[in-house]
């Protein structure tokens, strides 16, 4: 058994969340929800906004997946696995987004509203 | 006794020693502590099922991860180019149904993961409760959804080309976004006869801007309480049984007797004969009319009426009725003019004649007035009608409505043009216009508001149901576990040493609860 955990209700199993830990982490999750709606009514400026309401997001998820899922009491594999889920996550976005300046504004075809000229030497500026 | 069954009950599964007499000894299956039960044959012990099981559903949630993510791209993809349509169309979005589920899903996770921890302590009417409490929340994550779905699918806010919402004169939405307002509620009354109900604030009102004026005919009108009786030609009707009165045919003489209340005719060459009325309503041609007294009369010019007391004016007090008018048995109780939207309180004698003090005192202040809106729908271009602030339906009673005949406004000017470079003709080297003074964004929202919606808000739509949905439809697999879970867990199946299913399915719960808080802010909170 593994008896040399710091934590007492360690199980033959698997760990066991104390109601401390299990309390805590919902209330406090419940207490960033509220948080993340109220700072969205203060204006910051569009990119801070974003990024307090990312942050906040991402401290959920954190405690979400280090005291509801065990991952912080749990094989050091399971976050292995888990992590390298999220780099490829990353990647995707960021490979998305690397050549975004390349571009010029997208305009879908809308019957209703032709989209302008194309953008390029005009024939007639000869 | 739990606390010594479970440790005898680990001990066993825990030891691998042991391992291979229980699944040896088939007949030991209730032995309880002593074989653990479901056990498969391939494993070990316990330990290394659960062990197993747990690699398992760690490299599910890294799927699950990696099945989102193509979503979350496309939503990132699109947000950067097009930063517009995100900070316009979250306003279709309620914020507090948002958080609610926010709120539900959290409370979900929390009660999924007490659920193991009863599971290990082999807490079995803790385990059922928490199972269920589970069950409950998603339930109610998936009926809030609805509600939110179903009010998009009425308003046409979808994806792709069902994106089609109804826009008021001004470019404005006419949002619905819930029907508690924290001012009025507005209706917005459309030529068909439907009508969409808003509010207040969320409607623009530039009634002086030229060009957004749908030509409209407003008129507050109540509807009679049961129907008019139908009377026959040659006849004579008693109007002290039925007061109010229809009929419809043509060459026919009707005759009244007692006070009658309202006499409605559609035909031509009638001859009515009566003795007082409070209003006499004539559709057709050639008709003659003869009555002692009417306070109101309605008809064409060729019309022959003989009135002697009353009308004094040799014209029709009110405008001819329509056919709708009559067939509806309406009254009107006033024509509404072009007036901004203001605070009114109802006067003595604006109801029907008798009963306008009683409304006085039955209905508070309310709203009145009425404005142009066109619903820019795609589908339905000509769609026009009015908006009605009129308070609710408790406020000004459920006879009385607003009727308006609306002809199409001229197409109204893209106020938005020079903000919209789709229809600038773009130079070589030369960048799209651009204010001069940087904006805040509380500013930018305004400019958008003044404007028509970006071009395109329906790829958020096609984004928002694709993440919500897909989502969704794991929440609903989500509800099946659990019930399988609890049917299980009635049983007894989990104990200490055998919770494996309770510990996947509640982490595959959790991960449902993470996308969730990420697409919350991501689709909600955009500010």
């Amino acid at each position: 058994m593994a008896s040399t955990e710091h934590h007492d209700d360690h199980h033959g199993i698997s760990h066991v969340a104390s109601v401390k830990v299990l309390l805590g982490t919902g209330g406090s999750l419940l207490v960033l929800t509220l948080v993340t709606v109220l700072a969205t009514k203060v204006d910051f400026g569009a990119n801070i906004n974003l990024g307090i309401a990312m942050a906040i997001a991402v401290l959920k998820a954190s405690l979400v997946i280090l005291f509801f899922m065990h991952l912080k009491y749990d094989k050091i594999f399971h976050t292995v696995v888990f992590l390298s889920a999220i780099l490829a996550a990353s990647l995707f976005v960021g490979f998305t987004l690397m050549d975004t300046g390349q571009y010029q504004h997208t305009n879908i075809w809308n019957p209703d509203s032709p989209p302008a000229a194309p953008v390029g030497p005009r024939p007639t500026s000869g | 006794m739990s606390e010594s069954t479970s440790h005898e009950a680990h001990g066993e599964g825990g030891h691998g020693g042991h391992g291979h007499d229980a699944h040896g000894g088939g007949g030991g299956h209730d032995d309880h502590g002593h074989h653990p039960r479901f056990i498969q044959h391939h494993y070990d012990d316990a330990q290394h099922q659960f062990d197993s099981g747990k690699l398992g559903i760690w490299l599910f949630l890294a799927q699950e991860v990696l099945f989102f993510s193509a979503l979350f791209v496309a939503y990132v993809l699109y947000r950067y180019h097009h930063p517009e349509i995100y900070s316009y169309a979250h306003k279709y979005l309620d914020v507090k149904y948002g958080a609610i589920n926010t709120a539900v899903l959290i409370f979900s996770s929390l009660t999924a993961a007490w659920a193991v921890r009863a599971a290990q302590l082999n807490q079995k009417k803790l385990l059922v409760g928490c199972i269920a409490v589970t069950i409950g929340c998603a339930i109610t994550f998936l009926g809030i959804k609805y509600i939110e779905y179903s009010h998009k699918i009425h308003e046409h806010i979808l994806f792709g080309r069902y994106f089609d919402p109804c826009v008021s004169s001004g470019g404005v939405p006419l949002l619905t976004k819930s029907n508690e307002c924290a001012g009025h509620k507005s209706t917005v009354q459309w030529k068909d006869g439907s009508a969409t109900a808003g509010c207040y604030q969320d409607i623009d009102q530039d009634l002086q801007a030229p060009g957004l004026q749908a030509d409209c005919k407003v008129q507050e009108v109540r509807i009679a309480h049961g129907k008019p009786a139908r009377v026959s030609a040659g006849a004579t009707h008693d109007c002290t049984k039925a007061p109010t009165v229809f009929a419809r045919g043509d060459g026919g003489t009707y005759t009244f007797t007692g006070a009658c209340d309202e006499v409605m005719i559609v035909g031509s060459r009638n001859t009515i004969q009566l003795d007082t009325a409070k209003k006499i309503a004539v559709k057709g041609q050639d008709n003659t009319v003869r009555a002692n007294a009417a306070d109101a009369f309605a008809g064409d010019a060729s019309t022959k009426r003989t009135i002697p007391k009353g009308i004094s004016s040799p014209q029709p007090a009110l405008a001819a009725v329509t056919d709708a008018d009559v067939d509806e048995n309406k009254e009107v109780v006033r024509e509404i003019g072009k007036t901004p939207i203001v605070e009114r309180c109802p006067e003595p004698g604006l109801g029907h004649g008798a009963h306008g003090a009683h409304e006085g005192a039955k209905y508070p202040c309310w709203r009145v007035g009425y404005q142009p809106a066109v619903c820019s729908k795609k589908s339905n271009k000509d769609r026009y009608g009015v908006i009605v602030e009129y308070g609710d339906h408790q406020e000004r009673g459920h006879d009385v409505r607003i009727d308006a005949d609306c002809k199409a406004s001229p197409k109204p000017p893209a106020v938005a043009d020079v903000f919209a470079d789709q229809t600038s003709k773009p130079k070589l080297g030369q960048r799209a216009m651009v204010p001069y003074q940087k904006l805040t964004t509380h500013e930018e929202h305004e400019l958008e508001a003044a404007g028509p919606p970006p071009e395109h808000t329906n790829m958020f739509f096609t984004i928002y149901f694709a993440m919500t949905g897909l989502h969704g439809i794991h929440v609903l697999f989500g509800v099946f576990v659990f019930v399988w879970l609890l049917v299980r867990s009635i049983k007894g199946h989990f104990r200490p040493d055998y919770f494996g299913p309770v510990d996947f399915a509640a982490l595959y719960w959790h991960i449902v609860d993470l996308i969730w808080i990420f697409l919350f802010p991501l689709l909600y909170l955009i500010h």
